[in-house]
């Protein structure tokens, strides 16, 4: 199947993340989620980032908490509302929320 | 005459809950307690920001553009207005490689004196020890 995942809190979720798996995945970070892809702990990027998948996360959520396009991790790509719209008609049959 | 010491200590992210949000408020509201205490008693409040909650503290916060809502940094801002005494923890600032420039220390901007401070784990749990009430948000 073709899976879109919605991750939308910071340190929960990664539990059944780490067990999906899906002919093709893709990881929207919404919400607290961007987190995932900005914030380096230690200096290290999210394990999340290591999973085989597509990874993807919301510009506006990302600029109202104060990071740009710019401080994504390289893996991800930023998207707007309508991006995450055509994701999810176009590149995903299902879509979860976690 | 006596001085109510109120710590308010934000360990939550932004937006997703209301938690830092309602703490920044109760901590500014606080102070408006002291119409109905006894002349010369005083209520001060201390926010401090540790764990996750350090991310409630950057600056940039674009909310109101896309929310329609007022963001923490406004309210951060706003405390600092108001003279809080803010404090942010180190450790977990460095933890998170967040330098201080990308921090809402001040708030001059819009006439504030006060500066939030970034300090060790170890002034913030001085405070959790001389305050006489502790909310963790």
């Amino acid at each position: 199947m073709k899976l879109g995942v919605f991750v939308s809190d910071f340190r929960s979720g990664s539990d059944v993340l780490d067990r999906l798996t899906a002919e093709k995945l893709g990881i929207i970070f919404v919400g607290n989620g961007v987190y995932h892809a900005t914030v380096k702990e230690e200096g290290k990027s999210c394990p999340v980032l290591d999973k085989q998948a597509h990874f993807y996360v919301l510009t506006e959520d990302l600029e109202s908490r104060g990071f740009t396009a710019a401080q994504v991790d390289s893996r991800v790509k930023a998207v707007t509302y309508s991006d995450v719209v055509d994701l999810i008609f176009n590149d995903y049959e299902k879509a979860i929320w976690i | 005459m006596a001085t109510r010491k109120l710590g308010f200590v934000i360990r939550s992210l932004p937006y997703k809950t209301e938690a830092s949000r309602l703490a920044l408020t109760h901590a500014i509201s606080s102070q408006t307690v002291e119409i109905y205490l006894e002349d010369g008693d005083l209520v001060e409040p201390v926010v401090c920001y540790i764990g996750d909650g350090v991310l409630n503290c950057l600056k940039g916060q674009q909310a109101a553009k896309h929310y329609g809502v007022t963001s923490i940094e406004q309210h951060a801002r706003n405390s600092l207005l108001l003279d809080l005494n803010v404090m942010i923890c180190k450790e977990d600032l460095d933890k998170r490689g967040i330098p201080d420039n990308a921090l809402v220390l001040d708030a001059e901007d819009i006439g504030g004196e006060t500066a939030a401070k970034v300090v060790p784990y170890s002034e913030i749990q001085k405070v959790m020890e001389s305050v006489d009430h502790l909310l963790f948000c």
